[in-house]
């Protein structure tokens, strides 16, 4: 360097203010400290015991409680811009993490602690014991969902790394939110495992799925902060939202709501007694239909609205379709307020009980009774019938509402009001939000970076079921509804990846392709378990 | 994922499904084979059918029958009709495997010499006004001499990691160029290579491979295995034989609660020991869940079960009719003890649920209501005669207190287990094929995605008055807001300062 000169440096104005940054291992310490501090939570416990220490429940709703409280930090930080409001939001879903993966942790030991009791009180030796990752907390939907939030969470803290994307949490934490709301309506009952899944592919190929997930749904909040940055009108997105609210309304309750015999009546699956299974004996719920119903009324008047204003630009059309959003998002909040108080108050469920279910809950009865369904199809319909009010005469007492019976439903109903709350929200100052993101380039870039991670991550989830089958099962391919579901997500950001070559695509149609991947994800996440019958009926 | 040269074909993005007048049908086929576009419709097409195997039930899941009762004639006929009962193994979804396949070699073909130009002949000479375009670009002064400024441009650009760096002179001007990661290019190319690979061996399965159940208990061989072919409502049972013989000697079942049923839910392993006889001997074997065993091709898996209650061994009382010591015999499934006076007692059957005639076949007995073993006895020198041995419930009827060969005989316990295991049975010739495809896929998508190609390009003109003029720019094929700091910062290490001369506008 000896012909350097005499000048002094001078750097271009452009690249000075990015070098002051902290040093990049500093921007970890978040995640460092959540995942550090867990595993330190995980060994006071194995050293305490379990009896008078906080259980993975409590520690799941405050994780859940953290995850709300950053959002509501990162949601005013959008509004109005403020350092301190950013910190906190910063810790606030630090320390969400920090017990969102307590609990899971937690959960294992106290899976091995409610096994070890049996084996003890048989008698078993020691040596019977089965290995520790018998008992990794990833057996059912409860566990995958711990840990899908989970996933979501430690991938906004590393989003956060840089400062520019921390307006990413204010979408995706309110996201992880839901999905513990579900864990919380599936409830965290330990179950015995499935022996089927007694296998040390399950850690590593649930880990997995719990941690794409995760990634999708951080990359589905940047591809909607990505529309907003990118101009795509609110209403727009109004009448997207609304068109889900819609579909989630037509079909929770069995398609009750809509239907033109049952209309207007909301019913929800009951438990008998102690036992944790849904029956499909649904009582109606009082006035959450109709709440629905005119919810579902204000939303179409809503979209209606919004869609003169931007087919006619009618500035009078969108103030109305403004006001029937705010009504549609009251009612909506009404109708599951109504829902929840009915069913922890409702005592007596049997006059609640349609007798016209009667029939088909007879066949079902018999159905579980693995009687031939050629048999069931022979006995007449009043033959069911009495059989089954037979059966609710006598055991009629015994039945009751629970958050429980009916997690899907309520959570699908939280997270159509929640897209009902973000587009009202979206539609205050969406200026001012659209100055505070960062730019559109900068969103584009993380959300091209995350599907591209998703979509290894996904691979790899195929590849490792696909493995774990073979050594199940002998087959690594079976056309199984789950892995189906999965496979179609995967196309789907095969699909995103491709466009941006085929045809270019960047930005705002990129963003759609995301949005409609991460509902494939959601879609083979619940759809499967609850709607389609196949091999991964458990999770 | 871009693989064409930014600078070579701006604008049309996929130059291949351009189609010119008059170009013959076969190379306007060939073209609409080679483009990316067919393949994206393609992935959309195959997205499609898999949601609607997804939505309408396979004909080979369970409670297939109940479904098809379920569905209007007119829904049995069309669904039928259009194959959606089966849509994965449909002719058309094959079809669309298929020119999936060819879609994604042809336009590796046609991209592949592109890309491999990246390799071969990186461009290091380029329009100034292309880098002038670039979104990272900036134009500096530095004092000194050309050879000077290339060889410290050198040095740093080295130092930031773009470490393989080409100079060349062209019109007098040198350029340099830095790289890192070239190699990523290829990524895309090995990832479908993957996928091939993958597709193959599936095919491979789909044609060799052939999967059967047998059932087994202790002291049953057999070389056959059954196949289940299922066709809408109907299921139909082939039979398949296999080059070997294999004969059950023990099953196990391990419980998590002993007192509890043989129920999948209550059981923690199952754990069938056989042997294998052919040409070359006989070999032990052993199958346990999740755990499988590979004999000449073929693998062998624990499946289902009977539940039908029965006793991997027994112990039984023998008490002496006119009095004495008690005797514990403790006697196999296809076992037999004897006594200290020389009389054999044989297990002949095992039952959960007793009751006197047949066994119905049918019957859950998996919680073992009332237990009972019936035996064999025989003393040396007489024909065998039946006894009875019950669990304490059942004790007291009378044909548990009549004496046989001089013993009346009680059960004392017995270890549960299945009446049968099910083993699959799988010859799949496909699966190493299958593995290897994805362990490529998996190591190509990982180098694809955590790795990026960035290039760095300094063009310097020559020294005027001991100034040089340098313009730079870059780009990188993913990690774009990574690469625009790692440029900001390079740009901003360097020991110069903004440009004050014109600039030779030439180029």
């Amino acid at each position: 360097m000896s012909q350097v000169l005499e000048t002094p440096v001078i750097i271009s104005a452009e690249s000075g203010n990015n070098l002051k940054t902290v040093p990049s291992w500093m921007t970890y310490i978040p995640a460092i400290l959540a995942i550090g501090g867990s595993f330190a939570l995980l060994f006071i416990r194995l050293n305490v015991g379990g009896a008078r220490f906080i259980s993975d429940g409590a520690l799941m709703m405050l994780a859940l409680a953290a995850y709300l409280i950053a959002a509501v930090f990162h949601l005013t930080n959008l509004y109005a811009p403020f350092r301190l409001a950013e910190k906190l939001g910063m810790w606030a879903a630090t320390l969400g993490v920090f017990f969102n993966l307590s609990s899971w942790l937690l959960r294992w030991v106290a899976a091995y602690d409610r096994e070890l009791a049996i084996f003890n009180s048989q008698g078993t030796s020691a040596a019977d014991m089965p290995w520790v990752f018998r008992y990794v907390p990833f057996a059912n939907l409860y566990d995958l969902s711990l840990a899908f939030a989970f996933g979501a969470g430690i991938t906004t803290l590393l989003v956060m790394r840089r400062q520019h994307f921390r307006a990413v949490a204010a979408l995706s934490l309110p996201l992880a939110s839901i999905i513990l709301v579900l864990a919380r309506f599936i409830g965290s009952e330990l179950i015995d495992l499935p022996p089927v899944l007694d296998s040390y592919w399950r850690p590593i190929h649930v880990g997995i799925a719990s941690m794409s997930y995760g990634i999708a749904l951080v990359c589905f909040a940047v591809a909607v902060l990505y529309l907003l940055k990118d101009g795509l009108q609110v209403e727009k997105m109004a009448i997207w939202t609304s068109a889900f609210s819609l579909a989630v309304f037509c079909t929770v309750s069995k398609f009750s709501v809509f239907s033109p015999l049952t209309f207007g009546t909301y019913t929800a699956s009951t438990f008998l007694g102690t036992s944790r299974m849904s029956l499909p004996l649904r009582a109606d719920i009082p006035f959450v239909g109709w709440l629905i119903f005119l919810s579902a009324a204000l939303l179409i008047a809503a979209s209606i609205g919004y869609g003169l204003f931007i087919s006619k630009d009618d500035a009078n059309a969108r103030k109305w379709g403004s006001r029937f959003l705010y009504g549609a998002l009251a009612l909506q909040a009404a109708g599951i307020a109504m829902l929840v108080y009915q069913i922890k108050t409702i005592g007596t469920v049997v006059s609640q009980i349609s007798t016209t279910q009667y029939a088909k809950f007879g066949a079902w009865m018999l159905q579980q009774q693995e009687m031939p369904q050629q048999q069931i199809n022979a006995l007449g319909e009043a033959q069911l019938v009495s059989m089954a009010s037979k059966w609710v005469a006598e055991n009629g007492s015994q039945l009751h509402l629970s958050l429980n019976a009916n997690p899907v439903e309520l959570a699908a109903l939280i997270t159509a009001f929640t897209g009902t709350f973000f587009v009202v929200l979206f539609g205050f100052n969406t200026e001012k939000i659209r100055a505070f993101l960062p730019s559109a380039d900068r969103l584009d870039g993380l959300m091209y970076k995350l599907a591209g991670v998703t979509f290894a991550g996904l691979a790899l989830l195929l590849i490792t079921g696909a493995v774990w089958a073979n050594e199940s099962w002998g087959r690594y391919w079976g056309w199984d509804a789950k892995e189906v579901g999965a496979l179609v997500a995967w196309l789907t950001y095969a699909g995103f990846l491709h466009s941006r070559i085929a045809y270019g695509w960047r930005g705002r149609r990129s963003a759609f392709f995301a949005v409609v991947a991460f509902l494939f994800v959601i879609f083979t996440y619940l759809g499967v378990s609850y709607l389609l019958p196949g091999l991964h009926s458990y999770a | 994922m871009s693989t064409v040269e930014e600078f070579v074909t701006k604008g049309a993005s996929d130059p291949s499904t351009k189609a010119k007048q008059g170009e013959s049908i076969l190379n306007r086929l060939l073209k609409l084979l080679c483009s990316v576009r067919l393949g994206v419709t393609l992935l959309v097409l195959l997205g499609l059918a898999c949601l609607t195997g997804m939505l309408i039930m396979q004909q080979n899941v369970d409670g297939f029958a109940r479904y098809f009762a379920e569905l209007t004639p007119a829904q049995q006929i069309v669904y039928g009709k259009l194959g959606f009962f089966d849509i994965y193994h449909v002719w058309y979804f094959n079809i669309l495997l298929a020119v999936l396949s060819m879609n994604i070699v042809l336009a590796s073909i046609d991209r592949f010499p592109k890309t491999w130009l990246f390799v071969s002949k990186p461009n290091v000479s380029v329009p100034i006004r292309w880098l002038r375009e670039q979104k990272q670009t900036a134009e500096l002064e530095f004092s000194g001499t050309t050879k000077g400024t290339v060889e410290s441009l050198s040095a740093a650009m080295k130092g930031q990691g773009w470490r393989s760096v080409k100079t060349t002179e062209k019109a007098g001007r040198t350029f340099i160029l830095g790289q890192k990661g070239v190699w990523n290019r290829l990524g895309a190319y090995a990832v479908h290579v993957g996928l091939l690979t993958i597709f193959t061996g599936g095919f491979l399965t789909a044609q060799f491979g052939s999967t059967g159940q047998m059932p087994l208990a202790p002291g049953q061989s057999t070389n056959l295995m059954f196949e289940t072919e299922v066709n809408l409502d109907k299921a139909e049972q082939i039979t398949k034989r296999l080059p070997f013989e294999v004969a059950c000697t023990d099953m196990q079942q391990k419980l998590i609660k002993k007192e509890g049923s043989i129920t999948a839910m209550n059981t923690i392993d199952w754990i069938t020991r056989f042997t294998i006889t052919d040409e070359t001997g006989t070999h032990e074997a052993h199958v346990q869940m999740n755990h499988p065993f590979d004999y000449r091709g073929y693998r062998f898996f624990q499946a289902s079960f009977i539940p039908t209650g029965r006793a991997r061994n027994v112990t039984i009382n023998a008490t002496p009719a006119g009095g004495g010591d008690v005797q514990q015999l403790t006697i196999a499934r296809d076992g037999s003890a004897v006594m200290k006076d020389g009389t054999t007692v044989k297990l002949s059957e095992f039952r959960g649920n007793f009751s006197i005639g047949k066994e119905d076949p049918n019957e859950n007995t998996s919680e073992y209501p009332n237990p009972a073993a019936v035996l064999e006895v025989v003393q040396p020198g007489s024909p065998g005669q039946t006894a009875y041995a019950f669990g304490p419930k059942l004790a007291d009827i009378p044909i548990a207190k009549k004496p046989v060969g001089g013993y009346t005989f009680q059960l004392a316990d017995y270890e549960k287990v299945a009446d049968q295991h099910i083993l699959s049975v799988q010859r799949d010739p496909g699966t190493t094929v299958v593995y290897v495809g994805f362990v490529l896929l998996f190591l190509a998508l990982v180098a694809v995605f955590f790795f990026s190609h960035q290039r760095v390009w300094a063009a310097v003109d020559p020294a005027q008055e001991g100034r040089v003029n340098v313009v730079l720019g870059g780009n990188t094929n993913r990690s774009v807001n990574a690469f625009d700091e790692t440029f900001k910062k390079f740009v901003g290490g360097l020991d110069a300062r903004p440009s004050s001369l014109p600039l030779n506008p030439q180029g």
